[in-house]
């Protein structure tokens, strides 16, 4: 024991742990205080009864636990949120792919589309979001003024129906989305080595099939990381559906994230929002995992 | 044969050409609405059927929006906000960092797990129990309330950016600064983080733009007018019963301005750290 005190080595290592942990010491308090005793936090919640200002008022149990899982509007409203997240990720992922191609072409000003495809991702999100709402103003937003020049009289009220709203929700998420899903495909594609391209050139391949056998494969690996991150982003997408509709009409809209937030500050249904933000936290965490874990997988290669 | 393969050449460029175009027009219309629409005078965009370019192209929206909304509060909320985020941030992600990059210690992997699977959390899951904390400690209606909740929320990410800087810089060199009396602490701020300034830059661009973008916290911790950021202003006056879209629209631009600006500056790195490393700058 006194032995291994006086190891010189022993000692540097010990200084060395000791000056780790002081450093990392006020991001991990405030991880902690902010992040894992919030979630314990709102799991005490979901467990009592509370009044309007949220304060707990007596044990409930997990009595709303099982009230929400058997009442079809969570189940509505979940279901909807995992429409939103898959089918956002797969039309981002596609138009990612496709805007990535493009510009994977030499052409004079390449470097000012790509500078161009990246400002809805730039700017400000809340704002580009307001911006949308704008465009797709029935009488006034130039959305319905360009269908109408070209030949569709009677275009919808985008925001003022169950259908077109959520669809135009869902657009301008994806929208939001592309940018990013393009960006990280066109690095990846740049980094597929040249010559793979020319020996397939020289067995004869199309250009369709060079992308199937060789784009393709070169970019998978990221292509994963890609969609899981986009998935967890595009599941916690808060602003769009918020700003855009806040949930409306009726509901239609609304996915888990925007839900949570209008049962607790909008109607003041604490228990309810806390309960439904631990099915969020479950859904995420799980999902989260699986990505580190891939993450973690790729980084001892 | 020569010529036929630069026919076909000519007719795929072309092909890409109209693609990008097609691509372009789906993906800035918006921005093209805004500004066509921040030009035209009330009367006009209020004309039916819309017109497409203004008429009589006017700044006057950009004098008047400062009139109607306390814009230059707005301006000022954000600034706060997004600067706090950068100084929090900054004070509490350096030192992690480093630790995790350059220390060994038990727990060391744990702790890079745990910040890459709270780096997805979604502010929502926890926005209840913040706002009962902040009301306890007296911070509701606050920008530090809305400085920390920013901070937290964007640490998990720049540890895991500084961690790829500073793991990228030679042991070699602390350790000359070692040699030549250096303390770890002396070492790591005279010669390691000159040396990872460009990748720091980035990070603080990228908590910059993330506090000057928040809507959420503000939207649940700010509860006075005048203290609004920007995107709560905007979002506020969307919500009035008679909106002024022409004013709204300026003042949208010049809220988009500046973090369109800061973007471009670290596009690149952003885009190689959220990928993990998987792809390079």
């Amino acid at each position: 024991m006194g032995d291994t005190l006086l190891n010189p080595r022993f000692r540097k290592l010990k200084g060395e742990v000791g000056l780790a942990y002081a450093l990392l010491a006020p991001a991990v308090l405030l991880m902690v205080i902010f992040m894992v005793y919030p979630i314990l936090y709102v799991f005490i919640i979901s467990l009592f009864k509370t009044n309007k200002l949220a304060k707990i008022q007596s044990f409930d149990g997990f009595r709303v636990y099982g009230e929400l899982l058997s009442s079809k509007d969570t189940w509505v409203v979940i279901g909807r949120s995992l429409l939103w997240t898959f089918l956002g990720v797969a039309v981002k992922t596609l138009f990612g792919i496709i805007v990535a191609s493009t510009l994977n072409v030499k052409y004079t000003g390449r470097k000012i589309s790509r500078l161009l495809f990246i400002i809805p991702w730039a700017s400000s999100i809340p704002i580009s979001v307001m911006l949308w709402q704008w465009v797709l103003h029935n009488e006034f937003g130039l959305l319905n003024h360009t269908l109408k020049t070209i030949g569709f009289s009677n275009p919808p009220v985008w925001l003022g129906e169950a259908h077109t709203a959520f669809a135009s929700c869902m657009w301008v998420d994806i929208w939001l989305g592309i940018p990013f899903m393009a960006l990280v495909f066109l690095a990846a594609m740049q980094a597929v080595p040249q010559t793979l391209y020319e020996a397939a050139e020289i067995d004869g391949a199309t250009r369709v099939q060079k992308f199937r056998y060789v784009t393709l494969p070169g970019i998978a690996a990221i292509l994963m990381v890609a969609t899981l991150l986009s998935s967890l982003w595009t599941f916690n997408d808060f602003n769009t559906v918020y700003i855009l509709t806040k949930g409306g009409p009726a509901g239609a809209t609304n996915i888990l994230i925007t839900y949570v937030y209008l049962n607790s500050f909008q109607w003041l249904k604490w228990q309810k929002a806390a309960t439904l933000s631990i099915f969020t936290f479950i859904i995420l965490s799980t999902v989260s995992i699986f990505y580190a874990r891939l993450f973690f997988k790729r980084e001892e290669i | 044969m020569d010529l036929s393969n630069n026919n076909k050449r000519r007719i795929t460029n072309s092909f890409i050409i109209l693609l990008t175009v097609a691509l372009l027009i789906l993906m800035l219309f918006p921005f093209f609405v805004m500004l066509v629409s921040m030009l035209k005078s009330s009367k006009e965009i209020y004309h039916i059927p819309p017109y497409w370019l203004p008429k009589k192209p006017t700044l006057i929206n950009f004098s008047l929006v400062w009139n109607t909304i306390p814009l230059a509060n707005y301006f000022k909320g954000s600034l706060i906000i997004a600067f706090g985020t950068v100084v929090l941030n900054t004070m509490i992600s350096v030192p992690a960092g480093y630790a995790v990059a350059r220390l060994h210690f038990p727990g060391k992997k744990f702790i890079l797990f745990a910040f890459l699977i709270t780096q997805m959390f979604s502010p929502v899951v926890v926005v209840i129990s913040l706002f009962k904390i902040v009301i306890k400690v007296h911070l509701i209606d606050t920008y530090l309330s809305v400085i920390i909740a920013n901070a937290v929320f964007t640490t998990p990410f720049v540890i895991w950016m500084l961690n790829g800087y500073f793991s990228g810089i030679p042991k070699g060199i602390e350790d000359a600064a070692r040699i030549d009396g250096c303390n770890r602490v002396g070492a790591l701020l005279r010669v390691i983080l000159p040396i990872a300034a460009p990748g720091l830059v980035t990070t603080i661009i990228y908590t910059f733009i993330y506090g000057w973008n928040d809507f959420i916290f503000s939207l649940t911790f700010l509860q006075t007018g005048e203290k609004y950021p920007l995107t709560m202003g905007l979002y506020q006056f969307v919500g009035r019963f008679a909106v002024q879209w022409e004013q709204l629209l300026a003042g949208a631009f010049l809220a988009i301005l500046p973090v369109l600006i800061l973007f471009f500056l670290v596009e690149k790195q952003l885009v190689s750290g959220l990928a993990g490393g998987a792809v390079k700058e």
